[in-house]
């Protein structure tokens, strides 16, 4: 039996030569030793790190910036409620602000959805339509979705309903086609009027912003009854336990945050990452003394943790230079809140804070992607006839 | 040289699966060669304690706590005294572990090599490296492989599979494939000329063209019978199956087996009206698969990962064609005129299975004279023949030179010629390249089991367990071994006995 398997390495390749050597296959009964290892072709289809793509410093330190933006937003959010607490700030002018930049903030949005809208009707009147009507109305439907996560009472549910037809009926009608005629229904259906509901005298546009209006009120008006009650919710808990999960769900929200979302793509931007922001600052606002309190910080929390993200990143879909004025913005303020709230405040503590945050941001993104890069070295990523087929499939 | 082996794995019967049978076909193959094997695997369910099966094939079930499809919970040494006993009382030799997914097999390595017993590792899967699971496995595997005497692979692909996982030295793994037993699945022709007369096992298909010629119209049935689940690649079947009976109104399927993407397929059924001429059945025994089988003409096997893939040997062996994707292992196990190899791609596969319908159509494929080929190819006895050198090799029966193929020269870890040395210092070096924190954790370990191992022969003392008595045995029928082979067969099974008398102390 041993005979029959050539035991020399060298006998076997004077074999090979003569017999047309080993062959990598299992029902040919060969003359080599089960451990027999081929030079030539072991190892053949491995693969190293097939598809490296090196990474850049100066589009690392870019894309840094979004974490950045989302942590400062945390803060300056903290810096905020730290100011209302503590009776330096108003709530209503925090809230006033807030309300203010959504609303700018909106208006942007909405004329950048504008665009796209009238980019992709031309590009869908040249080709043949896209099948990704972008969603509208997202941002009300998203905020609300939260709102019945954190409280869940039947009159959220209500108007969340309320607010997602609403929106998406919206979409129907603005979108020129519905996602699902896209494929199907050629360049020529730009409006399609869907079944049961009759041509209104709004054009499609005014009506998707009518019912975003509508969404704002309703959250407005829910928020105006929900006051008292947040306000009471978690008053028989402890202060420190307050802090301590405020500060583990904000913890939750940094990490879970979906920094690599694009423009229309999921509609909500990681759910559970909301969800997380609102309940801290749910919790938070049950410290705060009087139902105003409660209320604009609330309505605050939405604005910063549900709608901003949203405008941020179509910010930097649309516009790089604003994405990064908006970075610079967010750094600046947050590192003067935090200085301001610390210290017994005055401009000139405001403006060093301000100087060693920007300092202390930019160093860490640099030394950062400066890190990730170097690491690059050690990625050894393993590929070869063992990994699991990644089947193509047509029409999925 | 007879062995007492001990096959250490989580999975043995009575669950059903490959590493299963794999171990009953070999632990039976080789007692009829004279070797004593015993089955070591965790309590099922109904079934604890020692049984026997067929030919005297000694099972110990030992209770142990199941974590999750049949694998134990990794405790590392709690199987310990229990494992020392069996292999006292068994005299056991050689601990041959099985599947790379079992903590059993892992744990019973290491024991074995504290006890100063040579290891043999069976791994029958493949591995990726990217996931977080695999990392955490390969990682297992690369402590439990650190010191093993050998490595036996099913494929080439796993072998290379293993040696990068466990990064070992490719002379020290072994290739020895699956097998089938190819009587259990014959086409039908055969199984009725067999019975016409059975003495002539060769001459009846000679004489009787057997196998009908398919003409254009006949119907052509495809068969697939794997588990539904996304890495058998039933994603692939679902997008093929539609355009496949599209373009042939010919053409049926038979599909067997359950899992989570029947369903998928069931809805794929009903959008596409095709329910007569698709039949499901449903999850099919072991046993029933060749009957199954025979009922078709082209076996469809669509995996996107398989380290050998016996079901293709199967249904090779049952006279059909086999299209099957060109994954892992598989291009390795069937000659190329048994097969049409697919990328796995929906088009691909489509073309592959109508090029195979259009060869059988023709005529072209002489699929009656797959089983007498298989049969060729693949058996247990070989396997167990292989296996047998494997043990050789690690005893020190061969030299060095001849098992390894080339002088493996000197080193700090290896002993004498082929066999790795059991001094607690040589494998703690072993262990300790295993990386920087895992290196040393390792070494704890071993050197923890080492403290148990003493503490074990301290409290329970050898002395004080009793030798079981081995199954009383006929002589061993020397089916297909030349007369040349005769006496040392002989010689040997008489050392087997007089081993026995010796260890039976009571009588």
């Amino acid at each position: 039996m041993t005979m029959r398997r050539a035991p020399h390495k060298n006998r076997n390749r004077s074999k090979r030569r003569d017999k047309g050597g080993w062959k990598k296959l299992l029902w040919v009964k060969q003359s080599y030793p089960d451990n027999y290892t081929d030079e030539e072709t072991f190892l053949d289809h491995l693969q190293r790190n097939p598809r490296l793509r090196p990474y850049e410093f100066w589009p690392l330190v870019a894309d840094s910036m979004v974490i950045v933006q989302q942590v400062c937003t945390m803060i300056i959010f903290v810096c905020c409620f730290s100011g209302i607490i503590q009776d330096r700030v108003s709530p209503v002018t925090v809230v006033s602000w807030g309300t203010l930049g959504t609303i700018l903030g909106w208006v942007l949005w909405d004329i950048w959805v504008g665009q796209e809208e009238a980019l992709k009707a031309t590009v869908q009147v040249e080709a043949k339509p896209s099948e990704d009507t972008p969603p509208v109305g997202l941002g009300l439907q998203l905020a609300m979705t939260s709102m019945s996560t954190t409280n869940g009472s039947p009159q959220k549910h209500h108007s969340r309903q309320n607010s997602a037809s609403s929106s998406r009926l919206g979409t129907l009608l603005d979108g020129k086609v519905a996602p699902a005629d896209a494929k199907g229904a050629g360049p020529t259906y730009s409006y399609y009027p869907p079944f049961g509901v009759t041509a209104s005298r709004f054009s499609p546009r005014n009506q998707q912003r009518l019912a975003t209006l509508k969404s704002a009120l309703l959250i407005y008006c829910a928020l105006l009854g929900l006051s008292p009650i947040l306000k009471s919710l978690t008053k028989s808990t402890a202060s420190d336990s307050i802090w301590a999960m405020a500060f583990w769900l904000m913890c939750i929200n940094v990490i879970f945050f979906d920094y690599g979302g694009g423009v229309g793509g999921t509609n909500f931007p990681a759910s559970l990452s909301t969800n997380a922001a609102l309940m801290a600052s749910t919790v938070l606002a049950s410290r705060l003394p009087s139902t105003t309190h409660v209320f604009s910080l609330t309505l605050f929390s939405i604005e910063v943790f549900g709608l901003f993200p949203i405008f941020r990143r179509y910010l930097r879909h649309f516009s790089f230079p604003g994405h990064v004025m908006v970075t610079v913005a967010l750094v600046v303020g947050a590192s003067a809140g935090t200085t301001l709230s610390m210290g017994s405040g005055g401009w000139k503590s405001g403006l060093a804070g301000v100087v060693l945050g920007c300092l202390l941001t930019s160093f860490a993104m640099g030394i950062c992607s400066w890190w990730l890069i170097g690491l690059q070295r050690y990625k050894n990523e393993i590929h070869g006839p063992w990994d699991p087929a990644r089947p193509i499939v047509r029409g999925t | 040289m007879p062995y007492n082996i001990a096959m250490v794995c989580d999975f043995f019967f009575p669950q059903p699966g490959g590493v299963e049978s794999h171990i009953y076909q070999l632990s039976s193959k080789l007692i009829d060669r004279g070797h004593k094997a015993v089955v070591i695997t965790h309590a099922y369910k109904g079934r604890t304690g020692v049984r026997y099966l067929t030919n005297g094939l000694k099972v110990y079930h030992v209770p142990f706590f199941v974590v999750y499809r049949e694998t134990t919970f990794p405790t590392v040494f709690s199987f310990f005294p229990i494992f020392r006993n069996i292999c006292i009382r068994e005299n056991i030799e050689i601990v041959h572990g099985h599947a790379s997914l079992s903590s059993f097999c892992h744990e019973a390595i290491l024991h074995a090599r504290t006890m100063g017993l040579r290891t043999v590792f069976t791994d029958h899967s493949l591995f990726g490296f990217a996931d977080a699971a695999s990392i955490l496995t390969n990682k297992l595997l690369k402590f439990a492989l650190s010191d093993v005497d050998h490595v036996i692979c099913v494929s080439h692909t796993c072998k290379e599979n293993t040696v990068l996982r466990a990064s070992l030295d490719p002379l020290m793994v072994s290739v020895i494939p699956n097998a089938v037993v190819a009587d259990n699945f014959r086409p039908l022709a055969s199984t009725a000329s067999n019975l016409d007369a059975n003495t002539f096992p060769g001459e009846p298909k000679a004489l009787e063209p057997s196998h009908q010629r398919l003409g254009p119209n006949d119907t052509i049935t495809l068969v697939v019978i794997s588990r539904l689940f996304t890495n058998k690649g039933t994603d692939l079947l679902i997008a093929a199956i539609p355009r496949i009976l599209a373009d042939h109104p010919n053409v049926r399927f038979i599909i067997a087996g359950s899992g989570p993407k029947a369903i998928d397929l069931e809805q794929m059924l009903e959008r596409n009206v095709l329910q007569d001429r698709v039949e499901l059945l449903g999850p099919v025994r072991h046993e029933e698969v060749r009957d199954v089988m025979v009922r078709g003409h082209i076996y469809l096997h669509p995996s996107l990962t398989e380290a050998f893939g016996t079901v293709i040997v199967e249904a090779a062996s049952c006279g059909l064609y086999v299209v099957c994707t060109r994954v892992g292992g598989i291009p390795e196990v069937l000659p190329a005129h048994m097969t049409v190899f697919a990328k796995p791609e929906e088009d691909d596969f489509v073309a592959a299975t109508n090029r195979a319908i259009a060869a059988l159509r023709a005529n072209k494929v002489r699929t009656e004279k797959f089983h007498e080929q298989v049969k060729m190819m693949y058996s247990w006895t070989d396997v167990a023949e292989r296996t047998e050198r494997v043990y050789d090799g690690i005893s020190g029966v061969l030299s060095e030179e001849e098992f390894y193929g080339q002088p493996i020269g000197w080193s700090a870890t290896k002993g004498r010629s082929g066999a790795q040395s059991f001094a607690l210092i040589d494998r703690l070096k072993r262990y300790y390249g295993c990386g920087i924190w895992a290196g040393k954790l390792f070494c704890l370990c071993v050197v923890v089991d080492y403290l148990i191992f003493v503490f074990l022969e301290l409290w329970a003392p050898r002395a004080n367990i009793d030798i079981a008595r081995s199954w009383p045995k006929k002589p061993p029928a020397k089916a297909g071994i030349s007369n040349a082979d005769g006496p040392v067969e002989v010689g040997r099974r008489r050392s087997t006995r007089r081993d026995h008398w010796k260890g039976n102390p009571i009588g």
